[in-house]
């Protein structure tokens, strides 16, 4: 039809730096993970929390896919860390299934369940949809709280076997390989999503949603997709918990849980595939070797989360990129 | 096909008590330039978006490339071959313009979440028409040397320039130009004005504009607008010439 269709030499090989870079990340993950598993000196403690850790970093990538992806807060996403959390529970203590298989339905009833509740909530945006889904979850929460087969008050505790095929959760340095290993297995599909006509749609969205429309993007059914796909996430991320905190209660659904997800991956950076994740890290290390009082941690949270707004409101990582900015500028010779 | 992109006839949109546009009738023939004018709040950007699927009227007729595009989402519309720009410049702020491009390219690919990951023949031939594509359009635009730029360090008439080329990318078979050149200096105007010549060959272009010298040098055809109704659809000279279009413009009772 028009002259743009044709001439032009075929594509570069663009991908090859990018796929590269993303192996080497991977392997420093997995670099890091063995590091830790084996360096924390088999300390039972120590590994259970790091592989909880784990946990809270799938739920903040989970999360991120929200909030980096779309832009948009989802106050209520720890409904489906929830559902992820009692369903191994429910399976193992009522139906006497393995946890594996627990784990399984817990993530096909979050995404069956994220459907509809994305369905009717994400024609909102901005406030409105935060406030919406936070109150679902709200609405959740006090139905485990009265149901008998969650437990009521006192939740779910006493399981028979946290454990997945050959490997069993409830020996700390396993539960930790096993967290990390799925952690770092949701980062490569995140990263693979990101790259992706699906990822780019929501890029586009969240950039802007009228010229994405403009541009043939089914904006609602896009967001509805990131939604049906971060509840499974979630809920994978509740089912980890378990080995560490062995008993479930409703409060696994407070909103505390996403707020603390969502401060992690503004500390790590939303707009990187791991940045959530070291965010995760910081959030509940740190704290850890500090000794610091649950209170006294809230307090440096919001400290901290004020000094990144303003210093890096992209995340962390942003200080270093603009360190290593100034580096090569100043090597260069034509520093500000 | 009818040999005409648009057809509408008696368009009217009610907002509430107030009505936008009191049944316009418009007809602009495949492959024309056609300018939309009149002074502010004269309904020219609501027959705009009706035109373009993203307002529904409240009443008459409307067919863009044969579609009834009242009845179609707005997504739908813009896959089927209507593109448009915006009057506040859009483009993905955050991203370079090759990036920008990457997000366009929506439409035109079909690889999956899990091709990505395999790197899978749909991912790579995807990717390989992009990269062709984006070159010709880069190249038609004269943006190629700042395909790494992030679009939010593009001076101001660059940055419309990429807007269009975004739209290009799909390749439409109707433009339409929401105040393309507003804010523009003469240069950029008229490195605008050969953009938009360039690309209306093999399709139909609509431009909404108060730069008449635009208007004058592009559009075949104006269809002036005031306070919701059509005045006069003509010749750019015919129709500025106009009493009625003179009058609007400059106020009635003019007593020369």
């Amino acid at each position: 039809m028009t002259d743009i269709t044709t001439g032009a030499p075929a594509g570069r090989a663009r991908g090859g730096s990018a796929s590269l870079k993303g192996a080497g990340l991977l392997a420093l993950g997995i670099a890091a993970a063995l590091a830790a598993g084996f360096g924390l000196g088999g300390d039972p403690f120590l590994l259970n929390l790091a592989g909880y850790t784990c946990g809270f970093a799938i739920f903040a990538l989970s999360v991120n896919v929200m909030l980096g992806g779309l832009g948009e807060v989802p106050l209520g996403h720890c409904m489906f860390y929830g559902i992820g959390a009692y369903a191994p529970a429910m399976a193992m203590n009522h139906a006497g299934l393995p946890y594996e298989a627990g784990v399984a339905i817990g993530m096909v009833v979050a995404a069956l369940i994220a459907a509809p509740i994305g369905w009717l909530t994400l024609h909102l945006t901005g406030a409105y949809f935060s406030i919406v889904s936070w109150g679902l979850s709200g609405v959740a929460m006090v139905t485990a709280l009265n149901l008998d087969v969650t437990g009521g008050p006192l939740g779910l505790f006493g399981f028979s076997r946290l454990a997945v095929g050959p490997f069993d959760l409830s020996r700390p340095q396993t539960y930790f390989f096993v967290a990390a290993a799925i952690l770092l297995a949701v980062l490569v599909v995140l990263y693979h999503v990101r790259g992706s006509r699906f990822g780019r749609a929501m890029e586009a969205i969240r950039q802007g949603p009228h010229l994405a429309r403009s541009l043939g993007i089914d904006v609602f059914r896009e967001r509805l997709k990131a939604l049906v796909l971060s509840a499974p996430i979630a809920a994978l991320a509740g089912a980890l918990s378990l080995p560490y905190t062995q008993i479930v209660t409703p409060e696994v659904m407070s909103v505390l849980r996403t707020v603390d997800a969502l401060l992690a991956a503004l500390i790590g950076g939303v707009g990187l595939i791991f940045g959530p994740a070291v965010g995760a890290v910081i959030f509940t290390i740190l704290p850890q070797f500090l000794d610091l009082d649950p209170n006294v941690k809230v307090l440096v949270f919001s400290l901290l989360i004020i000094l990144v707004m303003v210093a890096a409101p992209g995340g962390l990582h942003q200080l270093w990129k603009a360190a290593a900015a100034r580096l090569s500028h100043a090597r260069k010779g034509d520093a500000p | 096909m009818t040999g005409w992109a648009v057809e509408a006839a008696g368009v009217e949109k009610r907002y509430g008590g107030v009505t936008a546009l009191k049944g316009v009738d418009l007809r602009i023939p495949e492959g024309a330039i056609h300018g939309l004018i009149g002074p502010n709040g004269a309904g020219k950007s609501t027959l705009f978006d009706i035109l373009c699927g993203i307002t529904k009227p409240s009443g008459g007729r409307v067919s863009v490339l044969g579609m009834d595009v009242a009845a179609l989402p707005a997504h739908h519309v813009a896959r089927r071959g209507v593109g448009r720009t915006f009057q506040r410049t859009a483009t993905f702020r955050d991203s370079t313009v090759r990036e920008n491009l990457l997000f366009a390219s929506y439409g035109r690919m079909r690889h999956s979440v899990l091709q990505r990951m395999a790197r899978a023949p749909a991912w790579r031939e995807d990717m390989a028409a992009f990269e062709t594509r984006a070159d010709a359009v880069l190249e038609t635009c004269g943006l190629a040397h700042l395909s790494d730029q992030p679009a939010a360090a593009l001076a101001y008439g660059t940055q419309r320039r990429l807007a269009v080329a975004v739209m290009l990318m799909n390749d439409p078979k109707i433009l339409f130009l929401d105040e393309p050149v507003a804010g523009m200096n003469d240069a950029e105007t008229a490195e605008f004005i050969a953009l938009v010549r360039d690309i209306a060959r093999g399709r139909t272009i609509v431009i909404v504009e108060h730069d008449m010298a635009a208007i004058g040098a592009l559009c075949s055809e104006v269809l002036v607008m005031v306070d919701g109704a059509q005045v006069v659809s003509d010749t750019p000279e015919r129709a500025l010439a106009h009493p009625d279009v003179v009058a609007a413009y400059l106020g009635t009772d003019a007593d020369d």
